[in-house]
């Protein structure tokens, strides 16, 4: 029989550890799939049995390589797999992640596509389950229903659960793409990050007839989570494991002259182990390992180097570098001609300094690294095949030789979208050297120094008015080291095989989208360098994506100027944005936020504001933005003390049309989040470098938002049908800082050219 | 290596680690109580607190020999403080009312830190059980030593949190 492509096939009453499946055998938490491949360990994805189990119980087991990274996409996965089955969401449990164990791998960044291959594997089953039931119960396909998993038509009914019952199912599921891989020729050495694509269109439902998307379904590991259990990539535990502590060089481009010794009368079962420059202590006991590597650190000798701009010299730095052309959207011609003949136009420059995920735990990985060359490595990384193939590169082994264990950990925010960074690389070789699985837990000042980062950036904007004071050009140039940088630097300290280094820029590439389509002319260039002190001998500051990768950073320089064309045009900073787009959607959730913070219309600046004194004075800003088909509207309110600039943010209003909503309440919590992060870029972060090495070490020195920081975030949304279902999940850190750069115009007439708006930049501007 | 006995989650423990040793990794490796988080190691985060006689302390920083003889409870514990509270069973459905509340709120986003989030709030309720708003964010953003941090922001969540656990708690 052949439904819609793929065949389904009755094999033989199929008995395997007491449980009767559909597909695959084993009852979850499952070892592997029924397509797992002992040799390979990799599934096959043209098999059904290595997406979805349908259990005799009624439950069922979804797999997918994407993982959570805590914006509660497996709660998305969920409630998408139990929407086209038409079961109970509760019913449907995920495994992510793990290379052995799931089928396609890919990004966890942007779950929509990764939702549309379990959306569409469950569709095609439900397909296949109709055909069975339609023959079982002797009625046509066509009259069948499904509700709660029982299929029901001509009177009669038959659940999923007694349809499978002492059946294999064997379905194909049309795929196309393929999994992860190294390529050289590769800008970011890694490819195929998006890895199988599901294909063809099995008839799902529509959004309008949606029960189990649209529920506040709750997320499936926040109760262990709450509850203790060991979820997280670093509560792995492997018998006979050595706990490792890195010992970093003394500077970002030193080598190593020579490594510490152990004094073995106090730490006696503690060793160092060298390999180029890489050096670690390794313990069976984590504190000894910890204790030791302090103490070999204070004796290891590496050479000088100095070569970092140092961070108060960025922009000079970046202005004084040979940038390259790496992408331009519209036409540049015709908006130069439309500057030219604009009655007036209003320029401005603006910037922002080197910023970090700067997750709460720091990076943390156990390998295990076999005599034959098998390697098992557990990892939070957020493209689990992505590490794979790259840890198969610089450990020269195949791909196939390799298994990512997936396991939770604390947010990256887009430092391992690529597959590597942090202590995987570490983890490997240290095991490969001393023969044992080896934990490497790195600490918060090794990863505030030697993680990857969001380089700074500078802007050049300019925009065209018309007599009327309405933007008739915009033209921006954007510079910034690039951010697609995927080596480990455990790797590149060892002197392994690596990805090739990044010597020439390929983006960063225009990432806004254009919200204000009635102006005329509009050209839009980015130019790019690579890493600071990239010809250093680590690779100096490696530039890596953050939430919201590009788009966060040319947006602010964007908004920042449209901020300055409204007050030019003595306008309400919303109606002028209004005026100037056609997007419906836009409108709307623009005045939906405005009315839920209380906004009155008027122009920036404030009649209150004041550029001294030392009792505070407040302002209202606005920030927009549109993102993987949503429309998001930050409103921000701030109260800046001029004499003392200290800029407190009294509250926020975030607004978001994501059309369709999955998961109110995770839907909120990403926008409460996601916009405090924002913030931290507003009025505190800044990587700081020295000459030689990053000197914001600790989260004293590396600011981000505390509880006080940020105000209680208000959300407003409403689920929109017809309007597809769109990303919810990363972009409200991008407002945030727009609302309140906005903000402190209104309140003090001075417009930040830069944040963080830390006190000494805030005093500087309004003294000026 | 000299041995101290504890009293973790109610029961009593003989470990044997150096003096120096912070309490964390004698929880997480010699007594396999995973919960507590190790963040930042320098008393900057709060993703190690547990509580000790009934108050937060930093377990990164805190060691072993200083907590000997102290009550410790750690997130896995909470439930058995609860029960002892309350005079009732402890049963493996019996949940603290902020893990429950930390449940119905969802409050976690990567999670990473809330087990400090957690520990803080039941120090809280149990000084001040109708903590007002503003007293919930003095409390996670003042209390010595530092502020407990949350990369993810769910900040917000956990103020609503704190609020529906201080309701279950009064009944
Ligand atoms: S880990 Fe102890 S306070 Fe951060
Ligand atoms: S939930 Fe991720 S750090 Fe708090």
């Amino acid at each position: 029989m052949s439904i819609l492509g793929p065949t389904l096939t009755r094999r033989d009453f199929v008995k395997v550890g007491g449980v009767l499946v559909v597909s695959a055998s084993i009852p979850a938490p499952a070892k592997a799939a029924a397509g797992a491949d002992a040799a390979t360990h990799t599934l096959d994805a043209s098999k059904l049995a290595s997406w979805l189990e349908l259990h005799a119980d009624g439950s069922i087991v979804a797999r997918t390589g994407k993982t959570e990274t805590g914006t509660a996409s497996t709660a998305f996965y969920a409630q998408a797999v139990a929407e086209e089955l038409d079961v109970d969401p509760m019913k449907v449990s995920v495994i992510g992640g793990h290379t052995d164990e799931t089928p396609d791998g890919g990004y966890s960044a942007g779950f929509l596509g990764g939702v549309n291959n379990l959306k569409k594997v469950a569709a095609y089953t439900r397909q296949a389950l109709l055909g069975l039931a339609a023959e079982r119960l002797k009625v046509p396909v066509a009259s069948l229903t499904v509700a709660n998993g029982v299929v029901s038509g001509g009177g009669k009914s038959v659940s999923y659960a007694d349809l499978v019952k002492g059946q294999q199912l064997s379905l194909a599921i049309p795929v196309t793409g393929r999994l992860a891989r190294i390529d050289p020729k590769d800008p970011i050495g890694i490819t195929d990050l998006m890895g199988i694509i599901v294909t063809g269109e099995p008839p799902m439902k529509p959004t309008e007839k949606y029960k189990a998307v649209g529920l506040s379904h709750p997320r499936p590991t926040v109760a262990d989570i709450v509850m203790g259990k060991p979820v997280y990539s670093g509560d792995v535990k492997v018998p006979g494991m050595l706990h490792a502590r890195m010992v970093r060089p003394a500077t970002l481009g030193s080598t190593l002259i020579a490594a510490g010794k152990i004094d073995k009368a106090k730490f006696p079962t503690a060793e160092v182990v060298v390999q180029k420059n890489l050096v670690a202590v390794v313990s069976p006991n984590e504190w000894e390992a910890v204790s030791a590597a302090r103490a070999v650190a204070a004796v290891t000798k590496w050479t000088e180097w100095s070569g970092l701009p140092g961070s108060g010299n960025l922009t000079s730095n970046l202005r004084s570098q040979k940038f390259e052309d790496v992408g331009r959207r519209g036409d540049l011609g015709k908006a130069d001609a439309a500057l030219g003949k604009a009655a007036r136009t209003v320029a401005a420059t603006f910037e922002q300094p080197y910023v970090r995920h700067a997750p709460m735990g720091a990076f943390v990985a156990t390998a295990d690294v076999k005599a034959d060359g098998a390697i098992t490595l557990w990892s939070q990384s957020s493209q689990a095949q992505g590490a794979r193939a790259h840890i198969a590169h610089i450990m020269s082994v195949p791909v196939e030789k390799v298994v990512i264990r997936w396991a939770q950990g604390p947010g990256q925010y887009g430092r391992t979208t690529y597959g590597g960074d942090g202590a995987m690389a570490d983890a490997a070789i240290l095991s490969k050297l001393v023969g044992k699985p080896v934990r490497v837990q790195w600490t918060l000042t090794e990863d505030l120094a030697w993680s990857s980062t969001s380089p700074g950036w500078v802007a050049d904007v300019k925009i065209g008015l018309d007599a009327k004071n309405n933007m008739v050009a915009f033209k921006s140039d954007w510079y910034s080291p690039h951010e697609n940088d995927a080596r480990m630097i455990g790797a590149v300290l060892a002197g392994m095989p690596e990805i090739s280094p990044k010597t020439k820029p390929f983006y960063p590439a225009i990432s806004t989208v254009w919200a204000y389509d009635k102006v005329p002319a509009v050209v839009e260039s980015a130019f790019g360098v690579p890493n600071l002190a990239h010809d250093s001998a680590n690779g100096g500051l490696r530039g890596n994506i953050m939430r919201t990768p590009w788009q966060r950073q040319q947006n602010f320089a964007l908004e920042a100027a449209v901020e300055q064309a409204a007050s030019v045009a003595k306008a309400d900073p919303i109606e002028y944005r209004v005026r100037h787009t056609t997007d419906k959607r836009l409108i709307e959730i623009l005045n939906e936020t405005s009315q839920a913070a209380g906004w009155k219309s008027r122009p920036s600046p404030s009649p209150e504001a004041r550029k001294a004194g030392t009792t505070p004075v407040r302002g209202r800003g606005v920030g927009v933005v549109i993102r993987s088909g949503a429309q998001w509207v930050g409103i921000a309110e701030v109260e800046v003390t001029p004499d003392t600039g200290v800029v407190k943010v009294l509250s926020f209003t975030t607004g978001v049309d994501v059309g369709k909503v999955m998961n109110p309440r995770h839907l909120k919590s990403n926008m409460e989040g996601g916009t405090v992060m924002g913030l931290g870029e507003a009025l505190f972060e800044e990587v700081t470098f020295d000459q030689s090495k990053v000197t914001s070490t600790d989260w004293t020195k590396y600011r981000i938002p505390s509880m006080g920081d940020a105000p209680l975030v208000k959300t407003v949304f409403t689920s929109r049908d017809g309007r597809g279902i769109n990303g919810g999940g990363e972009a409200a850190n991008t407002v945030s800082a727009n609302a309140v750069a906005a903000a402190f115009f209104d309140a003090t007439g001075v417009q930040p050219k830069r944040i963080p708006l830390t006190p000494a930049y805030v005093k500087s501007i309004l003294m000026a | 290596m000299p041995s101290y006995t504890l009293t973790v989650n109610g029961k009593s423990q003989t470990v044997n680690a150096a003096a120096d040793t912070p309490l964390i990794y004698v929880l997480r490796n010699d007594l396999n109580l995973t919960a507590t988080r190790l963040g930042c190691g320098l008393s900057q985060c709060g993703a190690c607190a547990v509580l000790a006689d009934g108050r937060e302390i930093r377990s990164c920083t805190t060691t072993v020999a200083r907590v000997a003889g102290k009550k410790i409870h750690t997130i896995e514990g909470l439930p058995g403080l609860w029960a002892a509270k309350t005079g009732k069973p402890l049963t493996p459905e019996t949940v603290h009312p902020v893990q429950q509340a930390w449940i119905d709120e969802q409050v976690p986003q990567c999670g990473y830190c809330q087990s400090g989030m957690m520990i803080a709030a039941v120090d809280l309720l149990d000084q001040n059980p109708k903590p007002s708003v503003q007293q919930i964010r003095a409390a996670f953003t003042n209390t010595p030593p530092s502020p407990h941090l949350c990369r993810c922001g769910t900040y917000t969540g956990i103020v609503a949190a704190v609020q529906r656990a201080s309701k279950a708690i009064a009944g």
